[in-house]
């Protein structure tokens, strides 16, 4: 069997050439710049003072700066806020909007398509979207709630209401995804079941909670947890919307660190904001991995 | 097939079905109305609904620096795309007759650098090409999003190469066909619907770019999101002129997505289309 032998040697030396260049590619466009920030992270880094990024001499200090940091704090739990409320609405309505179209209609197939706009548009075009409808002097609610004589309050500069007007816009633009993830669970659902529970009297209520609710429950669970990974990536709305004011009320950790890398010139500082950062997404998605093979060992 | 889905829709769906579609798309129609407006029809109360439309807005950026930045965007999505591809479909191909161990330690790492940006590679690039003076150049943002857009290859391709039946493959090479022939003129083709769905994918993630765009470029190469944004910050707020620039930003989106689906949901599990 020489000639298989051959074709194997062959092959090998194909995957080779196939794959080297991406490795070498990835490597130096994705491992160096992740191993570079981390070791800028030890140092006091800032642009203006020389010598700065090559001094490890207290590496710790940054890190041993964070808990103290009111502001870093406080941007934890911006973030944490935001990303609650944002991913337990998006849930909550793209649910109910796959239960309402999921039915049989030519009509409706075609609509869907439409219900997809606000996911795909660019996320800066999303954040212009929202600064129109919350600037008062062209905004359409601002117009409506005077009508009603009802005195609006400007909802980006708000204390109150800054990080609920984000909270909407993430909404609004996410909501579609939840959607598809639920409409396509809903589709898999066996019509015997609620046929059969239509015979024995049940109505659409029982239906959906003895029936529909447990089948959909996973890919409500994973569509959470893909929302809440990517939700600490509202940065075109905050930097439009609200520049995480008014104060810091809007602040999340990454436009704390962007602000403090390139507003204030903190590079070693932001980058530690960074890794820590990173390092809780990571944990984060390993323990989402990890719930994910636990559910498939159990059932 | 599908649980209640058996029951055919009524009136009374269809009109809850209007009603969720407009409320929900009215934020993206109202910036639309307003590129076709004056600045004065903008500012006018009540806000007219029916207007003569007006092309100024459109026409006046064409003529100013944003039609450059749009040409800025273009090339910068459609290289890295480009580079992503050639890259990146070998490899895939390679990986999807590879069964060694590693494969799935490799599908993970091309996760974590997928959720890692952007914040995570702004200050290493932004400290590398002020080093190496590719700050504020097309070349710079080229390869930042080659940086996502070849996981997002790798990571696309795969099920495509799956598809496609070994037996196929074996035949021509027992006809001593070499590897590289194979995959050129025998696989290729055969996935080709799937590198299309690919490049649009990689172009729209390149085009949806606003944070590196913001960080690495200043004026040479400044993409359209970044232009649109300046017309806020230091043009004096002509809001006709940015609602004319966020719907020039979304037309190759709204095209191409609806182009590709139903590859959507698979590439946005990759990661979300935006970052």
């Amino acid at each position: 069997m020489t000639g298989r032998g051959l074709i194997d040697a062959e092959r090998r030396r194909f995957n080779r050439w196939a794959l080297a260049p991406s490795l070498i590619v990835l490597f130096v466009i994705a491992v160096l710049p992740a191993s570079y920030l981390l070791a800028v992270s030890l140092t006091p880094f800032q642009l203006i003072t020389p010598g700065s990024s090559t001094d490890f001499s207290a590496p710790l200090r940054n890190y041993r700066l964070l808990p103290g940091d009111p502001r870093f704090v406080n941007s934890l739990w911006v973030q944490a806020k935001l990303s609650f409320w944002g991913v337990l609405l998006q849930v909550l309505l793209g649910m109910l909007l796959a239960l309402l179209l999921n039915t049989r209609s030519r009509v409706i197939e075609f609509a869907r398509t439409f219900f997809l706009i606000p996911m795909v548009l660019p996320p800066i075009v999303v954040a212009v979207i929202w600064k129109l409808i919350y600037t008062p002097d062209i905004s359409p609610i601002y117009y409506a709630a005077d009508l009603l004589h009802v005195t609006m309050p400007s909802l980006t500069s708000s204390v109150d209401f800054a990080l609920t007007a984000i909270i909407i816009a993430d909404t609004w633009e996410w909501l579609p995804f939840t959607f598809l993830m639920v409409l396509a669970a809903l589709q898999t659902i066996p019509d015997e079941y609620s046929e059969a529970a239509l015979v024995d009297g049940a109505n659409p209520i029982q239906i959906f909670i003895y029936i529909t609710f447990p089948f959909i429950t996973p890919i409500l669970v994973i569509s959470a947890m893909f929302r809440l990974i990517d939700s600490v990536k509202a940065f075109p709305l905050i930097f439009l919307l609200t520049g995480g004011g008014p104060g810091s009320v809007t602040e999340v950790t990454n436009y704390y660190a962007y602000l403090l890398a390139f507003d204030f010139n903190e590079i070693g500082y932001s980058s530690a904001v960074t890794i820590v950062m990173l390092l809780l997404v990571v944990a984060f998605s390993f323990g989402v991995i990890w719930m994910g093979r636990n559910r498939e060992a159990m059932t | 097939m599908s649980g209640r889905s058996g029951r055919r829709a009524g009136p009374a769906r269809h009109a809850a079905i209007g009603l969720a579609l407009f409320v929900l798309l009215l934020p993206f129609l109202w910036l639309l109305q307003m590129s076709f407006k004056s600045n004065e029809l903008i500012l006018q109360i009540p806000p007219p609904l029916i207007f003569r439309p007006t092309l100024e807005n459109y026409t006046s950026l064409w003529h100013g620096a944003f039609s450059a930045s749009f040409i800025n965007s273009l090339l910068s999505a459609s290289f890295s795309t480009a580079l992503a591809l050639l890259l990146g479909v070998p490899a895939a191909y390679a990986l999807s007759r590879w069964a060694g161990r590693g494969k799935h330690a490799l599908g993970f790492a091309i996760l974590v650098t997928r959720m890692a940006r952007p914040i995570a590679f702004t200050i290493p690039f932004f400290l590398f090409y002020r080093w190496i003076g590719l700050l504020d150049t097309v070349t710079g943002l080229v390869l930042v999003y080659t940086s996502f857009n070849l996981p997002l290859v790798i990571w696309m391709m795969q099920p495509f190469f799956e598809t496609v039946p070994q037996s196929l493959e074996e035949a021509a090479l027992v006809d001593g066909a070499s590897t590289r022939t194979v995959f050129l003129q025998i696989v290729l083709p055969l996935v080709a619907p799937g590198i299309a769905a690919t490049a649009i994918l990689c172009f729209l993630y390149a085009w949806n770019d606003f944070f590196f765009a913001l960080i690495l470029t200043r004026t040479n190469a400044r993409t359209a999101p970044v232009a649109v944004v300046n017309f806020m910050n230091y043009e004096g707020w002509e809001w006709g002129k940015i609602a004319a620039g966020g719907s020039l930003v979304m037309a190759p989106v709204l095209i191409f997505s609806l182009a590709v689906r139903r590859y959507l949901v698979s590439g946005l599990t990759a990661g979300a289309v935006k970052g």
